[in-house]
């Protein structure tokens, strides 16, 4: 029995702790310049095999070695996570993290653009860094979220934007990462060809724009900032992401894509399953939405959504899983995962879905997606398989940066836990 | 007995010449044609089982005077012949909108005392029982000419708007004045489901607020007579209960004197409808969807005459790729079996009756009757339903329904047997009045004719195709001519032929054909006319081969892919999955979710359907069947206490802000396939909720996922009734009506409750007075909640509502059961344990809305922590097919793994009352389980096997099979869709 003196000092002190904790909440440490090294942790490297009784060293943001018998930098400060698992944390495909803090109240919603043709805006400089979805998908091995506009018929440029930052230009990754567009809907062919037409029209005048530009030395044009952002994707310098899910749209896209001669990654793609010949012999990257989604058709099978990345990885197609879209959800993503290996898909290519793959579909895959030297110090410490729902997550590190693990949902439970560590007293 | 009938007969004759004419006023001549007739040699169907050839039938103004083999023609009767003819009874149909006007603006052309607000009518514009459908009759002779041309002579004429219709009328498809038209008024009262948008009401919105205006209305019309009735006795002391014409016109059918004409979309609604004529005694005419073969054994004990249709659905598309995977099996299933209906409805014993309703419009009612009949109605069952059966149903069996002497003249002739498929019907009699069908291709010039041109050119005429549509040439030895714009209207015959005379000259030939003749003109040359004639010496009207294969065709065509599954789609099942009579299931990993925790390699033992024994090394008994499913692990059927799902027409009724008398267990849809996705995914249980919209919602239906069965044996009977309610932002976000704040939502909740308090005193008061009362069957509802015999749902987010409530209700000295989705239970935690508020949450939803910022997904670890009673639940169909992944991530948070798998077990069954029976394996419960493939909790894991009742609803194995089966049947049924064109 503790005193009652005791306890109030205890619990003043918890108190503090908490209000510490509540001003750091959702704010970035800063960087670590000396060699840090993990030790006798299973390192699952994901490019490589896993290493048990592993050892990384990073420095600066970076990994500078991995491996079972690698030298430690004398100055380099150890920790030891013996009976931990360390992971490459983990991409999101695409959501609106940052961009939607409610989605019912209009006031906190920057997503979706007035009219339909958009590919000026620029989702990086709407991202809000007090959101507080964003410390949620942290805390839980994110380290990149792909954040895109949507609505219209090209809804803007998606960005790919760090967990852990200051500002919304600490947080870039990069940017822009590509253009969404959302395929219009195959039943109404008035409308879909109404939308067709304007997207045709609208990449011809990107095009003369383009032709102009290159050569507008003779001649004065002045900047059209519309046609100016589509530069890159002409060039296919940087790709189209489309959206679309049923197997209509999803011919229509590639057949457009093709004769429009545009790099382009689809997103949504449930009817992949019905179209998979497609898509390997164009070689087009895919993003699966949500393996939760479920079927649409009655006599689907019920596992419809569950098993595809299992058909899509057994024919060899480029994929991502990305789990769902809304900010608050972006925890969910290795949930994604894990279900498709309960669905036929082997575990390691399940982990790399949400890893190295996005990583290379979105050209990052130099920097992120696996523990290789050369490439971030972001990792998730997990005390068992990342994939099992019911493990959890310990610690993230961004770019070398000890995150601090307080996020809405724990700063609640620490907040009412001490209330009724109070009342029950 | 046989004095009586002849004494009917005497005074039907004498009715018949004197009577009709009584009233009407003569201008000009009287007319005193004679209407006398005998139509002889004639292959007369005096009923459906009693056919004379040769026969005679003897009219004598309108009525039947004699009808035989060998009968004397009166002196003065008009000799017809018919040699080679059927005569048929006149078809009467018991469902038509013939005459039935257009919505109108009722208030203009009614008395102002039928005002909605203070008239003498309903305050609910679909009551519309006052309407009766002679009084608003129109003329509409276009119409009955289509029904006439296709056998009818009678109607039986239903209001068409509202869910009380109106007084129905029968109508005689005659000619006459429109008051010598009825035949009876007031027949029976029109109900259906139907919302029509044409009456504006603002209540209901849903389907089940349908039900409830229905069952309310009905105890209104109860009480309405039994006030009446008291007052009338002694009104000395009392005020007159109020006068209203809708209620007063319910009353004979609550009392039997009239049935209800009750029409119904398809088997569910007509199960639902016998639902309500059981409760409340009434007798049913059902007016039937074409879908009962779905649910025949159901349908057959209702012991409710049907109404059939033959609208049998038009072949779906299916010639592309695209076509067909938009296509449900469940339709195509349809397609197939559906022009069976009318024949497994007499099969099952029915009383039946076929209408021409969905059949008129494109005249397609006798070729459907065709195929009702190929597909297995017997043609005297075909006749039976169309004549006596619609009779006696409309109790005008004494005067219609057969050939009989004295009856009415209602007949049609017919070329042949009306089912073989090119007979014509020639003429309709009405009351004694012929009629000619309104399009009569018997005179077809189809054939090979001798046609001469004054009587000195002869050409042979030869005729093909048929009605809008025919070519023909003229041949004279071997020279042919081509026949331009040949046409065959109102029996004349048109074509134009170039050459016959001369190279060039363009020679138009008109006709007027009968039969075997044509007598015709033409022009040779300007202002020069010639006649010609043409005699057909040929018929060569049909191909014998052809209808050979024909039919052959149609009886392959006939041999089913498809039959009844249950429920009628995709994943159906044939029957009822078996109750194992004993089960030892062995080397299992067992979640018992009871205090013996985890049991690795344990036995459990179930006998019928109820578990026996859960433990270690458990003895087999004898002759049982031995399941070793080698260390799986084996958890409780999962449970998700809220979802809104297979709910038909709206979750929500939004007419109103109170809303306790609506019911779920009213508007369940067993026919939706996410019962089994559920299923598949191990949910055994979950509770079927209202929606949230209104502050004191719907009534809610527990039940067993038991994929096939119908809504009344899916309902999980022991489970406590529940009630919904709402706080927070849904409730308030309709600016138009109260409540718009969440100040407002206490006082209104507050008001529902006074008011039932109020309103029991009232009524125990006129209890023991012995005194009529209206029965509230939305007050009586929160009595039963402030009784504590009805649990309360309510929907929360915010602390401040849940708090609110759980004092409003300390209060009314009631207890809230559970708080829905809870989102911020986690801050008063104590409060919810205190009341003895179990919590029912989400784990990682939340910042949708304002409401639902403050999410966290360590609420369900800091309520338990508190000793709340905490269930997971989805509210999201597909959610609550990955529920146990759902318990996983609560473990996550770290909670204990048995723990967190208590939040969709055992904790959900205690929160819904049926903790004592499924929840956790122990003896005595239902064998209620699910085997998974791996760790249930840990997210590689899907469900194996899902057992409901000791019955295997769910094999994954077999259901790898069956999604082969259904893309088979799917594509054979198009297949043959395409073969049937």
């Amino acid at each position: 029995m503790i005193s009652r003196r005791l306890y109030h000092l205890i619990s003043l002190l918890i108190l503090f702790f908490i209000i510490s904790f509540y001003k750091i909440y959702s704010q970035p440490h800063s960087a670590n310049n000396n060699y840090v090294a993990f030790t006798n942790g299973t390192v699952v490297t994901i490019s490589g095999e896993t290493i048990e009784e592993g050892t990384v060293v990073f420095k600066n943001g970076k990994i500078t070695a991995v491996g079972n018998d690698i030298e430690i930098p004398e100055d380099a400060n150890i920790i030891d996570i013996s009976g931990k698992y360390l992971y490459p944390a983990m991409i999101h495909s695409g959501s609106h993290l940052g961009l939607i803090e409610v989605s019912m109240v209009r006031e906190t919603v920057d997503v979706d653009e007035y009219g339909d043709i958009n590919p000026n805006v620029r989702a990086e400089v709407a991202f809000n860094p007090g959101s507080r979805h964003i410390p949620l998908a942290r805390d839980h091995g994110i380290a990149v979220a792909v954040v895109k506009p949507k609505g219209g018929l090209i809804s803007g440029m998606a960005a790919a934007m760090l967990t852990d930052g200051w500002t919304w230009e600490d947080m870039v990754y990069k940017a822009p990462l590509a253009m969404v567009i959302n395929w219009p809907s195959m039943n109404d062919v008035e409308k879909r060809n109404k939308a067709i037409n304007e997207l045709n029209e609208t990449f011809q005048k990107a095009r003369r724009y383009h032709i102009a530009k290159q050569a507008s030395e003779k001649h004065f044009h002045p900047v059209d900032i519309r046609w100016e952002a589509m530069i890159p994707v002409l060039e296919k310098e940087i790709p189209i992401i489309i959206n679309a899910s049923e197997y209509r749209q999803i011919q229509a896209a590639i057949k457009w894509a093709e004769k429009q001669n545009l790099r382009i990654i689809l997103s949504g793609v449930k009817d992949a399953d019905m179209i998979i010949n497609h898509l390997k012999d164009k070689d087009i990257p895919v993003i699966i939405n949500s393996v939760f989604s479920g079927p649409s058709r009655k006599w689907e099978s019920y596992d419809k959504t569950l098993s595809l990345p299992a058909k899509l990885n057994e024919a060899n197609i480029t994929f991502s899983i990305s789990g769902e879209t809304a900010a608050s959800d972006l925890l969910r993503l290795p949930n994604h995962a894990a279900a498709a290996v309960a669905f036929g898909l082997p575990e390691k290519e399940a982990l790399k879905s949400i890893t190295l793959y996005p990583a290379e579909i979105f050209g990052i895959d130099n920097k992120l997606g696996s523990i290789e030297e050369g490439k971030d110090a972001s990792f998730i410490i997990a005390n068992g398989n990342l994939l099992h729902i019911t493990t959890q997550i310990e610690q993230v590190y961004i770019k070398g940066i000890k995150t601090d693990m307080m996020n809405k949902h724990r700063l609640f439970y620490e907040k009412y836990r001490e209330k009724y560590n109070g009342i029950n007293k | 007995m046989v004095k009586v009938i002849k004494l009917s007969l005497l005074l039907c004759l004498i009715s018949a010449n004197y009577i009709l004419s009584q009233t009407s006023q003569k201008f000009g001549l009287r007319d005193n044609t004679p209407n006398v007739f005998a139509l002889k040699n004639a292959t007369l169907i005096v009923s459906y089982q009693n056919i004379i050839d040769d026969a005679t039938i003897v009219i004598r103004d309108g009525i039947i005077e004699n009808v035989g083999n060998n009968i004397q023609i009166p002196d003065d009767a008009f000799e017809i012949d018919v040699e080679g003819n059927c005569i048929y009874p006149g078809f009467i149909d018991l469902y038509s909108d013939i005459g039935m006007p257009v919505i109108e603006k009722e208030n203009e052309k009614e008395s102002d005392l039928l005002n909605k607000k203070n008239g003498f009518s309903h305050r609910n514009p679909h009551v519309r029982s006052r309407y009766n459908a002679s009084r608003h009759f129109k003329k509409e002779e276009a119409k009955v000419e289509k029904m006439r041309s296709q056998g009818f002579t009678v109607a039986h004429t239903i209001p068409p708007y509202g869910i009380f219709r109106g007084q129905t009328a029968i109508i005689s498809l005659g000619k006459e004045e429109t008051k010598d038209l009825l035949i009876k008024q007031n027949f029976s009262q029109a109900m259906s489901f139907q919302i029509s948008k044409e009456l504006n009401g603002d209540y209901p919105t849903s389907l089940m607020g349908v039900v409830a205006l229905i069952r309310q209305t009905f105890h209104d019309a109860e009480w309405y007579y039994n006030a009446h009735k008291t007052y009338n006795q002694n009104p000395v002391g009392f005020k007159k209960p109020e006068k209203n014409f809708d209620l007063e016109s319910l009353i004979d059918v609550l009392k039997q004197k009239q049935p209800a004409t009750f029409s119904v979309d398809d088997e569910i609604a007509l199960i639902r409808a016998l639902n309500i004529a059981d409760e409340f005694n009434i007798k049913l005419l059902i007016k039937a969807s074409g879908k009962e073969y779905r649910r025949l054994e159901t349908i057959k004990a209702g012991n409710f005459p049907l109404i059939v249709p033959l609208n049998f659905p038009e072949n779906p598309e299916v010639d592309s790729f695209d076509d067909v995977i938009g296509l449900c099996l469940e339709s195509l299933m349809h397609w197939e079996l559906a022009p069976e209906n009318p024949a497994k409805i007499y099969e099952a014993g029915i009383d039946m009756a076929i209408t021409s309703d969905g059949t008129i419009d494109n005249e397609s009612f006798l070729k459907q009757l065709r195929v009702a009949v190929q597909r297995g109605l017997p043609e005297y069952a075909a006749i039976k339903a169309l004549t006596i059966n619609p009779a006696r149903l409309l109790q005008i069996d004494n005067t219609h329904g057969t050939l009989e002497k004295g009856k009415k003249a209602n007949f049609f002739i017919a070329n042949g047997n009306i089912f073989k498929p090119k007979t014509i019907i020639e003429e309709v009699w009405v009351n004694g009045k012929k009629y000619p069908a309104e399009k009569s291709y018997k005179s077809t010039p189809q054939g090979k004719w001798l046609l001469s041109i004054n009587d000195t050119i002869d050409f042979e005429l030869k005729l093909t195709g048929e009605k809008d549509n025919y070519e023909g040439k003229l041949v004279q030895d071997d020279k042919e001519f081509e026949l331009k714009k040949t046409k065959f209207d109102n029996q004349r015959m048109h074509f134009i032929v170039n050459g016959i005379f001369d190279e060039e000259e363009v020679i138009r030939f008109s006709a007027q054909v009968s039969e075997n003749l044509m007598y015709g003109t033409g022009e040779k040359t300007p202002g020069t006319f010639f006649n010609w004639k043409a005699q057909k010496i040929e018929s060569i009207v049909e191909n014998n081969e052809q209808d050979k294969d024909d039919t052959d065709k149609k009886a392959k065509e006939s041999q089913n892919i498809s039959t009844v599954l249950y429920p009628p789609m995709e994943y159906g099942i044939a029957k009822k999955p078996e109750q194992e009579k004993c089960l030892l299931i062995q080397d299992a990993t067992l979640w018992t979710q009871s205090p013996k925790g985890i049991i690795k390699n344990g036995d459990i033992l179930i006998k019928k359907g109820i578990i026996e024994k859960v433990g270690k090394n458990i003895d087999k008994p004898r002759n049982c069947k031995v399941l070793n499913i080698e260390g799986k692990h084996l958890t409780p059927g999962l449970i998700d206490p809220h979802l809104h799902t297979s709910i038909i027409g709206g979750a929500n009724e939004f007419g109103s802000t109170i809303v306790p008398e609506t019911r779920i267990k009213d508007v369940i849809n067993p026919n939706n396939i996410w019962i089994y996705r559920l299923l598949a995914g191990g949910l055994t249980t979950t509770n079927i909720l209202h929606g949230s919209v209104n502050p004191i919602g719907g009534q809610s239906a527990v039940i067993k996922t038991r994929w096939g069965n119908l809504p009344e044996d899916m309902i999980f009977e022991e489970a406590k009734p529940g009630l919904k309610m709402a706080l927070g932002e849904n409730v308030k976000r309709n600016q138009s009506s109260y409540p718009i704040t969440r100040m407002g939502t206490e006082q209104i909740i507050r008001d529902a409750f006074q008011a039932a308090l109020d309103y029991r005193t009232k009524r125990e008061e006129k209890k023991k007075n012995g005194l009529p009362y209206r029965k509230d069957i939305q007050l009586e509802v929160l009595l039963e909640v402030l009784d504590g015999k009805r649990l309360v749902h309510a929907h929360a987010y915010r602390q401040d509502e849940m708090l609110m409530l759980i004092r409003l209700a300390e209060e009314f000295g009631f207890k809230i059961q559970t708080f829905e989705h809870t989102v911020e239970g986690y801050k008063i935690a104590n409060i919810l344990a205190d009341h003895g508020v179990a919590a029912i949450v989400w784990t990682d939803w939340g910042g949708f809305k304002m409401e639902a910022y403050d999410a966290t997904i360590y609420n369900a670890r800091l309520l338990m922590e508190q000793g709340v009673l905490t269930s997971l639940h989805s509210d999201n169909t597909n959610l609550a097919t990955r529920m146990h992944w759902e318990a996983g991530k609560i473990a996550g948070t770290g909670v204990n793994e048995v723990e967190a798998k208590n939040l969709i077990t055992i904790n959900p069954a205690k929160i819904l009352g049926v903790d004592h029976l499924v929840g956790s394996l122990e003896a005595g419960k239902h064998a209620d389980f699910v085997i998974w493939s791996d760790h249930p909790l840990k997210g590689f894991a899907y469900a194996k096997q899902t057992w409901v009742d000791g019955r295997k609803y769910f094999d994954r194995q077999e259901d790898q099979k069956k999604r082969k089966e259904v893309l088979r049947l799917k594509n054979e049924l198009s297949n043959k869709v395409l073969n049937s064109n």
